[in-house]
């Protein structure tokens, strides 16, 4: 008897002893996400603080300036490329994947759905420096010699308009790293608004059907507004990826930091930047600016992503 | 019978994804101006057959009709029917309120805005008919520009109700109205349905029996796909003619 | 046109418009894989996989040292990478299961998971690069295991959430600790699931480039020095590509044809798993 009650209550101290150590690695593993986060954020902003007390933060971000020479470093050029591409990528790929979300859930026969949901899973597990070859070698030549010059001569004679699209028409510039990007994030909103599409209560969309509407009605009046917060939030997650693209961009947009209004023009984005030029940094104050660059993108996926959850939570709890 | 009949149903067969035969040779008319309720166990095919009347099963793939409904002497089973035509004669309500995600006056204005009415007072008009048979428009004239996402269950349930009105349709089909709702919205829903018998035929399925020997006029007891019997509801509930009829009635199963 | 076909040939157009798009988007995907194809066959042979650069002008250059350092690099995030992800989702998913902190942890991991990875490149630059003074494999392989961190932390809490509750009330019925019932019971359950995780972190991992750039670099010669800088296939890529080289081109599009059939295989290979797996 008295062996049996040793055994008995050495076990469960030496259990709850084990839990507690298990316990405490999973918690430590997890928290391993805050530090990190939090280990980014200071360290760009100590690694930028030189750059930042130099330029301070409106002339930083305003300026055009970008002289490795004369020691002279502003993000205008960068942030507007960065702005330009993203922004011209989200204006193609936005209705393309809201479409394909549409073909997938309602058009396509239900032996269609599997290979088409696969085939988009494999374009958006290409990884972009793939993107940036392809771009490089096959996209930028088609550019350069068709359509580059087809715009040319037809939107490029407009008044105003035409001068988004003149130029030497070379391939490398904000139009081609622009449709690289587009495809790049197509896959990823697509799927998103396609998950938000199938929250639709078929009950719902039957109730539309019975009252006579044809399926276009019922995907237009019932199913988008439904998802449309979902949808949103998987939009902006989108342009929070599209911001930190780098390779898909570097390989088409040359590295010239300036302001253009053409999109034929080479121009560069913060990530681009810093993949050409942080190892090339020869001063202290380059390299600071660099990293301000680096902080500056990171606020801005912080951001997007802030109001991307906002709206995706907002839906689901619809 | 003196009684005209909107609706006849002849020897109609149905299957589910060309396998499961789910009506066999259902044969029954629905009299104009009258409730007709559809009861039987669960899977007996009420809410099958009523979803033929507005060809609901054509939205899924491979759903066979053989057979014919006739709808005032026109057989809707045709495979190159308008669809549109025939749900804004044959309108559904179903078991859960489907509010659109509109405003309340646009939920009841969807149907209008679809066939094209666009001139804003005669909308409104319609609107209005449709809330006020509805018994909704007390409750709704204050706030038409609100989400119909606040309205409560049972005031969902009649805006759905009210939306299916401003069309004008022949015939209302309704799946189990209530059986979402509390009782209190269940009894004004069924108080709506005897209203509404005046102007338009009406065909509900429901499995509750009390409800069925409450509103309507004429009763259809179903089985495994069969229809068992068919007869004045009165009959029905005190002599049915089939043991089956009167085992059901009785609450020997189901 | 009355009404009713206006509506129907307005049907027609808008739904045949969405069939265009996803025509459209299958037609880059045969197109961008027809190419890698295309230009990558032509360009693989033997030499590839068994020599090292050769200077530019000789013929018969290899590029054996990048794929070397890119499985190294690689495998050494996934091992580290990996089970702390693990454990991190262990705890937000059973140990602080509904807490405020876990959904705090949750959120940050979102965050991370969106970080750009170029910036996460800087981080662990100004973190063990510059300190040390040089480029090194370690440096790389921290990078990928910060980028894959949070990605197996979420999918990874996701399958274990999907286990049901009950599931472990039998365990804990039996007398058994939490610890042993997440090993025995949960785990298990979710095993296909967070497999699956774990090879789609890795097919997202190995195609990473911009975050090499400065923290593995590059190395013309072969090398298992994880200290010193160490070649990848990735980087390769992009330095032979924008080389003015065409036989350096030729290498980049047979690594390229390499990394994307690799990571394409991955893919398709957790798809069959969650299919097997979990059904239709």
């Amino acid at each position: 008897m008295q062996g049996i009650k040793d055994k008995k209550k050495d076990p469960i101290k030496t259990i709850f002893a084990l839990d507690a150590i298990f316990a405490t690695i999973t918690a430590i593993a997890s928290s391993l996400v805050l530090f990190i986060i939090a280990g980014i954020l200071i360290v760009l902003i100590t690694k930028s603080w030189l750059s930042i007390k130099e330029f301070g933060v409106i002339g930083f971000i305003f300026s055009t300036d970008w002289d490795p020479v004369h020691k002279v470093f502003g993000a205008a050029a960068s942030i507007y490329g960065t702005l330009v591409t993203t922004g011209f990528a989200m204006l193609i790929a936005v209705p393309s994947a809201i479409g394909i979300a549409i073909f997938v859930t309602e058009i396509a026969p239900n032996s269609l759905k599997s290979p088409i949901a696969t085939a988009i899973e494999l374009l958006a597990a290409i990884p972009s420096i793939i993107f940036g070859m392809w771009g490089l070698f096959t996209l930028a030549p088609i550019m350069s010699e068709y359509i580059e010059p087809a715009i040319q001569i037809t939107l490029g004679r407009l008044p105003i308009v035409g001068a988004v699209f003149s130029g030497t028409t070379l391939g490398i510039d904000l139009f081609t790293a622009s449709i690289i990007l587009s495809i790049m994030i197509l896959p990823f909103t697509a799927s998103v608004s396609r998950d938000a599409f199938n929250l639709t209560p078929s009950i719902v969309k039957e109730s539309a059907y019975a009252m006579g509407a044809t399926q276009w009605e019922v995907i237009r009046d019932i199913v988008i507004p439904f998802s449309r917060r979902g949808v949103f939030g998987g939009i902006i997650l989108s342009l929070g990826r599209a911001l930190g693209e780098t390779m898909a961009v570097a390989f088409v947009l040359g590295n010239n930091h300036q302001i253009t209004a053409s999109l034929f023009n080479a121009a560069a984005t913060i990530t681009v930047t810093l993949a050409n030029e942080f190892t090339e940094a020869d001063s202290d104050i380059y390299l600071s600016s660099l990293f301000y660059l680096a902080l500056i993108l990171f606020v801005m996926s912080f951001v997007i992503l802030a109001i991307a959850k906002y709206f995706l939570v907002k839906s689901r709890n619809e | 019978m003196s009684d005209l009949m909107e609706l006849e149903v002849k020897k109609l067969d149905f299957y589910y994804q060309n396998t499961i035969h789910a009506l066999k040779n259902i044969n029954l008319p629905i009299f104009q101006n009258k409730v007709t309720a559809l009861i039987g166990p669960s899977g007996c095919g009420k809410t099958t057959l009523l979803r033929c009347f507005n060809r609901m099963h054509d939205l899924y793939p491979k759903n066979i009709y053989k057979g014919e409904i006739f709808f005032r002497g026109k057989n809707i089973l045709v495979k190159d029917l308008d669809m549109i035509e025939l749900r804004s004669r044959i309108g559904m309500v179903f078991q859960k309120p489907t509010p659109f995600p509109m405003t309340i006056f646009n939920n009841v204005a969807y149907g209008l805005k679809l066939r094209g009415i666009k001139d804003r007072d005669e909308i409104y008009q319609f609107v209005k008919t449709a809330l006020m048979e509805a018994a909704l428009w007390d409750e709704a004239k204050d706030k038409l520009n609100t989400s119909a996402y606040d309205l409560s269950g049972g005031q969902q349930q009649r805006l759905v109700i009210a939306r299916a009105l401003a069309v004008d349709p022949e015939v209302l089909l309704f799946d189990e109205p209530t059986s979402a709702l509390d009782p209190i919205s269940t009894a004004k829903i069924e108080e709506l349905i005897v209203a509404l018998k005046e102007k338009i035929t009406i065909i509900i399925v429901t499995h509750n029996m009390q409800q069925a020997a409450r509103i309507s006029d004429w009763t259809g007891f179903m089985m495994l796909g069969d229809l068992i019997e068919f007869n004045k509801t009165e009959v029905m509930f005190t002599n049915p003619m089939e043991k089956l009829t009167q085992d059901y009635i009785t609450g020997r199963f189901g | 046109m009355n009404n009713s076909n206006k509506r129907k040939i307005y049907n027609k157009i808008a739904l045949a418009a969405c069939s265009l798009t996803a025509a459209l988007g299958l037609f880059w995907l045969v197109f961008i894989l027809g190419d890698v194809i295309l230009h990558g066959l032509s360009a693989i042979n033997l030499d590839i996989f068994i020599n090292d650069p050769a200077p530019p002008g000789v013929e018969q250059g290899g590029l054996r040292n990048a794929f070397v350092g890119q499985i190294l690099i690689t495998s050494l995030g996934v091992i580290v990478g990996v089970p702390l992800g693990i454990l991190g989702a262990t705890f937000l998913a059973e140990y602080a299961r509904g807490t405020y902190i876990s959904q705090i942890i949750s959120i940050a991991s979102d965050i991370m998971v969106s970080v750009p990875s170029i910036v996460i490149g800087t981080f662990v630059y100004a973190l063990m690069v510059k300190p040390l003074g040089h480029f090194s494999g370690w440096a790389g392989a921290l990078t990928l295991a910060i980028i894959m961190l949070p990605v197996v932390i979420r999918t990874t809490e996701n399958m274990l959430n999907l286990v049901s509750w009950t599931l472990r009330e039998a365990a804990f019925a039996l007398g058994a600790p939490y610890y042993k019932v997440i090993f025995q019971v949960v785990y298990r359950g979710a095993a296909t699931g967070i497999l699956t995780g774990i090879l789609l972190s890795v097919a997202r991992v190995a195609g990473e480039t911009a975050p090499l750039l400065f923290t593995s670099f590059n190395n013309t010669f072969f090398s298992l020095n994880m200290n010193e800088p160490i070649s990848s296939l990735t980087v390769s890529i992009f330095q032979y590509a924008m080389g003015p080289y065409e036989l350096w081109h030729k290498q980049a599009w047979a690594a390229s044809l390499i990394i994307t059939l690799t990571i394409l295989l991955i893919t398709i290979l957790s798809r069959l798993i969650i299919k097997r797996r979990y059904g239709r």
